[in-house]
């Protein structure tokens, strides 16, 4: 593989060039741009995988964080146009996050770095050579005598092995650091068990599930792995399901998706933790019963403003359900109490006898330094111990908080490099930027735990002018000589393939290369299961400290669309609503009702909050699931710098927080802040409507028990004594007898006749479906949806075919509050409102059940969006497509698909270019599309695989199935459309008596 | 007398000349009838846009009998017909093929230029399809045979330099086509 | 004869004292006030076709659309000046078949209004489409590719109903202007006698032009008469064959129809009462025939208030939540003062004019009369626009914002019309000559024997 990338290099670019001012293969749409004379140029030589107009598929591994989900990236003509999971792979199994799909909006940033740059005396940057860079970096390494720093963010890979090595080759000091390295989980475990690794929870097995603080939905973990096993165990199969509980101070998207949200008090999560484990352990005569005795449900019921019986109620409950899980840690728990808290939930799991069940040792990989090392690295360079420093795939001067001079300590190294691909805040503190290559561009590998190596490869050439910091230290070393002088391979690619080499034998390594290659890397079935020895370490809770006098706690969180700010500057990220809030392209804070109705402010009027270590203005987001005493921010915006699309957009709570108390950890939650009004407003880029259903039965739900019992949503809403319709009177039933029956016949009437072409339909599982988003931007990838930015999503102008519908229940008068999630696309009508009122045909149905949507044909009379009851038809209001990628992010675009012009409407085609794509394999291959053959682009994405495609007419068909289940219900039924998307209702667990059927219809 | 001489010799020169292009026209006109021209040509005399490098089909695909298939290598398997790579070209001009008349040497050194140098030729698109349009050639070749491309580009085996022949961005071309044949005509098989 | 010299409906003068009355309009110099009346609105004009400029350069997004709102204020406007037409029809055509004779005065001014109003909505549908420059695929013509319109869809019957009401409400004003015309031309002289005279087609009164002249009027007025109908109730469909909660209603056609007359009227009172001032015809156009159209108004009002009830009643009927809360939401919603609005300037004010004072009373009727327009503007707006905001899926709810671009064409829009009325009311006889002589009573003519 490595032979095309560089045979076919120079070419591809030359290539790649001319394609960029041709529109990427996707010019726009309208005769006129056809005319004008276009080039043709050829390969030097053809590569032989490289089929012109054929996508060839390559397998890599995600670089986005330190989970290490492996790829495919789809290419067409040398340029990757699309990521998809890797289906053989043991962390994601062939599915992808938003923040993974989006690395090709980093490899095709238009902010990338050119190539390297020097700062000079003004304090303004040169570009330089590489030879001449690395000739400075090398000589300043020498020079440094030993007093020398590194930074190092990449995950455990052979990379890293090198670079730890190397840097102590040249005598200096390294510290592997990523951001979120959930270090309490680390020490707790330590204290618990004497092992500082972190364990594998197997929440597929799990039939219970308790997270303290932990979104193991969102950030915590590895997500996407994560969210596949939540799906697998709190999904509604053969008759039940998980139940899963959140404990924390605000209803983040896990809450928002377990079954209830218990809520208490930040830093007291520890202590519900201790009572759960009380109650187990000595109902179970456990010996640990009697050291928890001070941590009785009755004793802490105060503190944590839950009643006794509410705790017992939740231990009996986990007790009951075996294996239960119980998860703690992540940004939300990470206050000053983080540790004792996980020590606790360690021992409750022990108690519950959820070691090596669902808690499993042995599979991760040791630690990683984490935030204690890098605080103590920034404190020596504050003392000017080092007189140079290389920061590498790592942004802390952006990441740490404020409070901490970080900066101050940084800015005291005489000489500071950086491999940042980006100008970030780190690199612009630098004097030497290294731009290292995308993830796409280069030779690695990553393992995030044991036995799972995955493999990356160059498969573009690299877009800008960079160099793996991996080939600059080996250069360097040349140079620097002594110790490193031993790092004499030529490439970095090369000590990749020497180091695989161990692994893979010598002998016929060049196939077992390329077969490596070829599947994305090494998964060797998974590590057998260690049940460590508890160290019996007695656990004990102090109520954590605040900094600060104010009157709220500040409660910052992981944002799941930029993590920690690494995602901020990619424009599927940012138009990407967040799942909870729906806000697009703005950082907020979040206010409980209550607490705005004190303060008397409103949704988008700005406040300024102050804490000892800084103050920011925000503007508010009224949220409900979130505590009164308590105000909670997104991380991941508020950068300096870091491109066109982050800089200057939004604020970060890291304003807000000081370092950390050299505990190890950076306690996130430490900080309370005090509001003040500033009157000044700016409205929050919300695209939802109307929050709540207004018993409109879009999103349907029922209780367990009525699922299991095989109702549908109607009988369950009938069973609950809660109708359907009011009953009609006798003689308005006798008037009404097959009225509906006729109103169908009636719609059918003009539909083509039975005919041997397929039916396309979906079906959507709610029960699985957790909000997640991920399919939103694999349709963004794979159609050439254009991102229109803050301004027009003011005016709800956004163009994603596929959105995450989020409505409210109950949260009212006390109430818990819910939330209810479900993808909404075009759900091609058999009886389409939208077809017939369109004057040119532009929209019309196709043989095959399509909603067709010829987009040179439509004039933009947008009746058709008008006339949609679901709304799911979007308007080309400007010139989007002009200004929605700047160069070169149109090489992402999918030359299968046309970017339509201004003044065209379109919507979601149920990925109607692969379709046509099987069929014309199939008639090419002289046979018929194989049932299941045709995934749609959001269906591959969905981590918990709650989307079914497929052709409705062939009983082999998965969806078939699926359209079958009792709890299948169309959307808006009154309207007697017909759609073609059947979703299936979300399962409860609530008692029928107190099922809210009413609000939900 | 030495006078006479000189002009007799003139005579003779001008005469064998004058007969020897004669003989030359002649042939030309004679290989008109079944063989295309491979005379000199002035490609800024013919129809169709000029090509960096005078790129005969004529004599390729007329002459030499080359199906389109070897250089439009995708044809029948991709979306795309496949422009053929310059290794493609230099697998037959590398050595042996260097061209019968002068022009043509001048061409084909262009291409041993190019080679060396490792840019690409930059054709000139002769038949641009609209952006909207998706055209699977592979299906049409299938269902047409691998002689059809003519139905659309024309008998380029006539052609000294490619013009369009057809408006192949005129949708009543197609649909003509499909009507005659039976087959589909819904918008979304070529429209997406 | 003491009975006939009562019926007010019968002009005053005589022959000659008409004519001189009428083609002194044209023929004497205007006023300061009108250059700058006309120069206003040539600059509103001009600012309607600079904002479309600006719609074809960048996009409809300079307008306020915001989804799921994807018809605002231009459709809006559209029907609007469609709804401004029927007036005109229905009292040249309808009322000229039904031997109105009240009509005579006014009807040449109404008839202009309507042709210019149609003229000015034809404008909209084809500003208000994405992709303005491809209208024409809207037209039904051959084609090698296989393409034709959908006529299932109403925008199609849109499209049809407009051009034939343009083509007829156009021929017949023509046609009755050919003997004015004439007249003018009789009385002016030097290059205008020419344009006038190339005007009149030749008109030279023998009995032979004025035989086919009154068939064709009759005929074409009966051509005119079904368009009051069919016109306005097609553009009712635009909105009633959807199935939008607040468009999806069964008694659209009847109800825009009343609408529009309604709308008419007040177009007509808006204009002829500082018209007849401005040109010292009041003596032709009198109280009587205000009072006319005070009644006409006060029918059509009442129809609408009948037909507002009706649209509650029916959504509280139906049973269908969708119904109900968008008419909920019409009276109490975020924009309830635009529901309210069109409630109080139609169904209410119209109910003022029972009273004789107020019906003969020309101040009190010019004021009703702009209650009238606006009323009418935020009834269309209220319907379109509102309904919109809240259909099925309350997450894709959305609200109204217009912008710049918004007013600026409706505004525009006014210029339009305005600058075309403008010009025709100095340059054509703004009251038919002849057929006011026609109603002359023949004493009169006796006595004025040979005059003319």
């Amino acid at each position: 593989m490595a032979g095309q990338t560089e045979g076919a290099g120079v070419d591809r670019r030359q290539f790649l060039k001319v394609l960029g001012t041709a529109g990427a293969g996707a010019a726009v749409l309208g005769g006129c741009s056809t005319e004008q004379v276009q080039k043709l140029v050829p390969y030097m030589v053809q590569s032989e995988d490289q089929v012109p107009g054929i996508p060839t598929w390559y397998a890599s591994t995600c670089a986005e964080c330190s989970s290490g989900c492996g790829v495919y990236v789809k290419t067409r003509e040398g340029r990757p146009i699309k990521l998809e999971g890797n289906p053989d792979h043991p962390v994601n199994a062939g599915t992808l996050c938003s923040r993974g799909q989006a690395g090709l909006q980093g490899l095709y940033n238009p902010d990338r770095l050119t190539g390297p740059m020097a700062k000079n005396a003004a304090g303004t940057w040169d570009a330089i050579k590489w030879d001449d860079a690395i000739a400075r970096f090398a000589a300043k390494v020498a020079a440094a005598q030993g007093e020398f720093a590194v930074i190092n963010g990449y995950g455990p890979s052979t990379f890293s092995s090198l670079l730890t090595a190397w840097t102590s080759a040249v005598g200096g000091f390294i510290t592997n650091y990523q951001t979120f390295s959930r270090e309490p989980e680390r020490l707790a475990n330590q204290k618990t068990w004497g092992r500082t690794d972190l364990p594998l929870y197997d929440f597929a097995a799990a039939k219970h599930i308790v997270s303290f603080g932990a979104d193991y939905l969102e950030t915590w973990g590895s997500p996407v792995e994560q969210q596949r096993g939540f799906a697998a165990s709190h999904g509604f199969h053969d008759g039940t399901m998980a139940r899963a509980v959140f404990v924390g101070p605000r209803m983040s998207l896990t809450a928002a998706n377990s079954d209830e949200w218990v809520s208490v008090p930040a830093g007291t999560e520890a202590l519900v933790a201790l009572a759960m484990a009380q109650v187990i352990a000595s109902s179970k005569g456990n010996s640990a019963a009697a050291s928890l005795a001070d941590y009785a449900p009755d004793k802490v019921a105060s503190q944590t403003g839950l009643s006794a019986q509410k705790i017992t109620a939740l231990a009996q409950a986990f007790a009951a359900a075996s294996p239960s899980l119980a998860v703690a840690g992540g940004v939300g728990a990470q206050h000053r109490g983080a540790i004792e808290l996980c020590e606790a939930v360690n021992l409750l799991n022990d108690v519950a006898g959820n070691i090596g069940q669902t808690v499993k040792f042995g599979a991760a990989l040791a630690e990683s330094e984490g935030y204690g090392s890098v605080e103590a690295l920034f404190g020596r360079m504050g003392k000017g111990e080092f007189q140079v420093v290389l920061v590498h795939d790592s942004n802390p001067l952006y990441t740490l908080p404020r409070g901490g001079n970080f900066g101050a300590s940084f800015a005291k190294v005489p000489f500071k490099v950086s491999t940042a691909a980006i100008l970030d805040e780190t690199a612009a503190a630098c004097d030497l930027i290294l731009p290292s290559l995308h993830g796409y561009e280069r030779w690695d590998d990553l393992m995030p735990r044991a036995g799972v190596r995955g493999l990356m490869q160059p498969v573009v050439e690299p877009v800008r002018n960079g160099m793996h910091i991996g080939d600059v230290v080996l250069k360097a070393s040349k140079t620097i000589g002594g110790a490193a002088a031993a790092f004499n391979a030529p490439t970095f690619e090369a000590y990749l393939k020497g180091e695989w080499q161990k692994t893979l034998g010598a002998n016929g390594f060049d196939d077992s290369w390329r077969e490596t290659l070829g599947k994305g890397g090494v998964f060797a079935p998974s590590a057998p299961v260690e049940t460590p020895k508890a160290t019996g370490a007695a656990v004990s809770y102090t109520k954590p400290a605040f900094d600060g006098m104010g009157d709220y706690i500040l409660m910052p969180y992981p944002s799941m669309q930029y993590h920690d700010g690494r995602g901020a500057n990619k424009p599927w990220l940012l138009e990407n609503p967040d799942p909870i809030t729906k806000i697009t392209w703005q950082s907020w804070v979040e206010m409980h009702p209550d607490t705005a109705a004190k303060i008397d402010v409103r949704e988008g009027e700005i406040v300024e909050l102050s804490s000892p270590h800084g103050k920011l203005r925000a503007q508010v987001y009224i949220y409900p699931g979130v505590r009164p005493d308590t105000l909670a921010m997104p991380l991941g915006l508020g950068h300096t710098e870091y491109g066109r699309y982050a800089k200057g957009r939004g604020v970060t709570p890291l304003a807000l927080l000081g370092g950390g108390d050299g505990n190890g950890f950076l306690p996130y939650l430490s900080t309370k802040v005090s509001v003040a009004l500033t009157g000044d407003y700016h409205k929050v880029a919300r695209v939802d409507g109307m929050p709540r259903q207004l018993g409109r039965g879009i999103i349907q739900t029922m209780p367990l028990a009525y699922a299991a019992k095989g109702m549908t949503p109607e009988e369950s809403y009938k069973a609950a004594g809660r109708n359907f319709a009011e009953e009609n009177p006798e003689l308005e039933q006798k008037a009404l007898e097959g009225w509906r029956e006729r109103q169908i016949e009636q719609t059918q009437v003009g539909d083509y006749e039975p005919t041997d072409m397929p039916q396309w339909g979906m079906a959507v599982d709610l029960s699985r479906c957790t909000g997640c988003s991920a399919c939103v931007t694999a349709c963004y990838a794979e159609n050439n949806i254009p991102t229109v930015g803050e301004e027009q999503v003011f005016r709800r102008r956004e163009m994603s075919w596929m959105r995450i519908e989020r409505y409210w229940e109950g949260g009212t008068d006390g109430e818990q509050i819910q939330a209810r999630f479900s993808p909404v696309m075009c759900q091609h009508c058999g009886a389409a409102p939208c077809e017939p009122v369109c004057p040119v045909y532009a929209s019309y149905h196709t043989p095959d059940g399509l909603n067709g949507q010829v987009y040179n044909r439509c004039v933009g009379t947008r009746y058709c969006s008008n006339n949609c009851p679901f709304k799911v038809r979007y308007f080309n209001w400007l010139k989007f497509t002009d200004v929605a990628w700047p160069e070169p992010l149109n090489l992402q675009l999918n030359p299968e698909v046309v970017t339509r012009v201004r003044g065209v409407m379109e919507k979601c085609t149920f990925c109607i270019q692969r379709i046509r794509g099987a069929q014309h394999t199939a008639i090419l291959e002289n046979r018929s599309v194989r049932a299941g053959e045709i995934v749609t682009a959001c269906a591959q994405a969905c981590p918990s695989g709650a989307i079914k495609f497929g052709n409705v007419k062939d009983p082999a068909d998965e969806v078939v199935k699926w359209k079958g289940d009792r709890r299948g219900y169309t959307m808006l039924e009154a309207t007697n459309v017909r759609p073609s998307v059947t979703y299936l209702a979300k399962v409860l667990h609530v008692e029928p008596a107190d099922f809210h059927g009413a609000e939900e219809r | 007398m030495r006078k006479r001489l000189f002009l007799g010799l003139g005579v003779l020169a001008i005469a064998a000349v004058a007969t020897l292009t004669l003989f030359r026209r002649g042939s030309a006109q004679q290989t008109t009838a079944g063989k295309p021209v491979v005379a000199a040509v002035d490609p800024a005399s013919l129809k169709g846009p000029r090509q960096p490098i005078f790129f005969r089909h004529d004599i390729h695909v007329g002459r030499n009998q080359m199906q389109c298939q070897y250089c439009h290598y995708t044809v029948g398997v991709s979306n795309e017909p496949g422009i053929p790579s310059m290794q493609t070209c230099m697998g037959c001009h590398f050595l042996y093929v260097t061209g019968s008349t002068p022009q043509n040497k001048a061409e084909i050194a262009k291409l041993n230029v190019a080679w060396q140098s490792k840019t690409p030729v930059q054709w000139v698109r002769v038949h641009t399809l609209a952006r909207h349009v998706h055209f699977p050639h592979s299906l049409h070749i299938k269902a047409l045979g691998p002689q059809a491309c003519a139905t659309c580009h024309g008998n380029v085996a006539r052609m000294a330099q490619v013009f369009k022949v057809n408006n192949v961005n005129n949708m009543g071309f197609c649909i003509n086509c499909h009507i005659e044949r039976k087959v589909s005509r819904d918008c979304s098989q070529c429209h997406f | 004869m003491a009975v006939i010299a009562h019926d007010p409906s019968m002009p005053t003068q005589t022959h000659a004292e008409v004519t001189r009355d009428v083609v002194r309009t044209i023929t004497e110099k205007p006023e300061r006030g009108y250059y700058i009346l006309a120069g206003s609105m040539a600059f509103l004009t001009l600012v309607l076709f600079g904002t479309l400029g600006a719609l074809l350069k960048y996009g409809l997004g300079l307008a306020g659309y915001s989804p799921p709102i994807m018809w605002s204020v231009y459709i809006t406007t559209f029907v609007f000046w469609i709804g401004i037409g029927h007036a005109g029809t229905l009292i040249s055509a309808i009322l000229y078949l039904f031997r109105s004779r009240w009509r005579t005065a006014v009807y040449r001014s109404t008839e202009a209004m309507t042709v210019f109003a149609v003229m000015t909505a034809a404008l909209f549908p084809i500003i208000h489409i994405g992709r303005q420059w491809l209208f024409y695929w809207l037209i039904p013509y051959p084609n090698q590719r296989f393409l034709w319109p959908n006529f299932k869809s109403p925008l199609m019957w849109d499209v049809f109903a407009i051009s034939t009401y343009l083509t007829v409400s156009s021929t017949f004003l023509v046609i009755g202007l050919v003997p004015d015309i004439a007249a003018v031309r009789d009385h002016v002289s030097g290059w205008k006698k020419k344009v006038y005279g190339a005007l009149s087609l030749g008109w030279t009164g023998a009995d032979s032009q004025w035989r086919h002249y009154s068939r064709a009027y009759l005929y074409l007025a009966a051509l005119a008469t079904p368009l009051v109908l069919s016109v306005h109730s097609v553009v009712s469909w635009d909105f009633a064959m959807s199935i939008i909660p607040g468009w999806h209603g069964t008694i659209f056609a009847p109800y825009f129809v009343a609408g529009a007359i309604y709308s008419g009227i007040g177009m007509v009172l808006t204009l002829i009462i500082p018209l007849r001032k401005v040109l010292r015809i009041e003596h032709m156009i009198t109280d009587y025939h205000f009072d006319n159209l005070a009644k006409l108004t006060l029918l059509t009002g009442s129809i609408l208030f009948y037909s507002y009830s009706m649209e509650y009643f029916i959504s509280w009927y139906s049973g269908s939540p969708f119904e109900q809360m968008t008419f909920w939401r019409r009276a109490f919603g975020p924009n309830w003062w635009a529901g309210w609005s069109m409630i109080i300037c139609n169904a209410f004010v119209s109910q003022l004019l029972w009273f004789k004072k107020i019906r003969t009373s020309i101040p009190a009727l010019f004021v009703i009369s702009i209650f009238i327009n606006i009323g009418m503007w935020f009834e269309r707006w209220v319907i379109i626009a509102m309904s919109l905001t809240n259909d099925y899926v309350p997450y894709a709810w959305g609200q109204i914002n217009p912008t710049w671009a918004d007013w600026c064409i409706l505004a525009g829009s006014f210029g339009w019309f305005g600058l075309w009325f403008t010009l025709f009311y100095k340059n054509f006889p703004i009251v038919a000559i002849q057929e006011i002589k026609e109603m002359i009573p023949m004493s009169r003519r006796k006595s004025h024997a040979g005059a003319h």
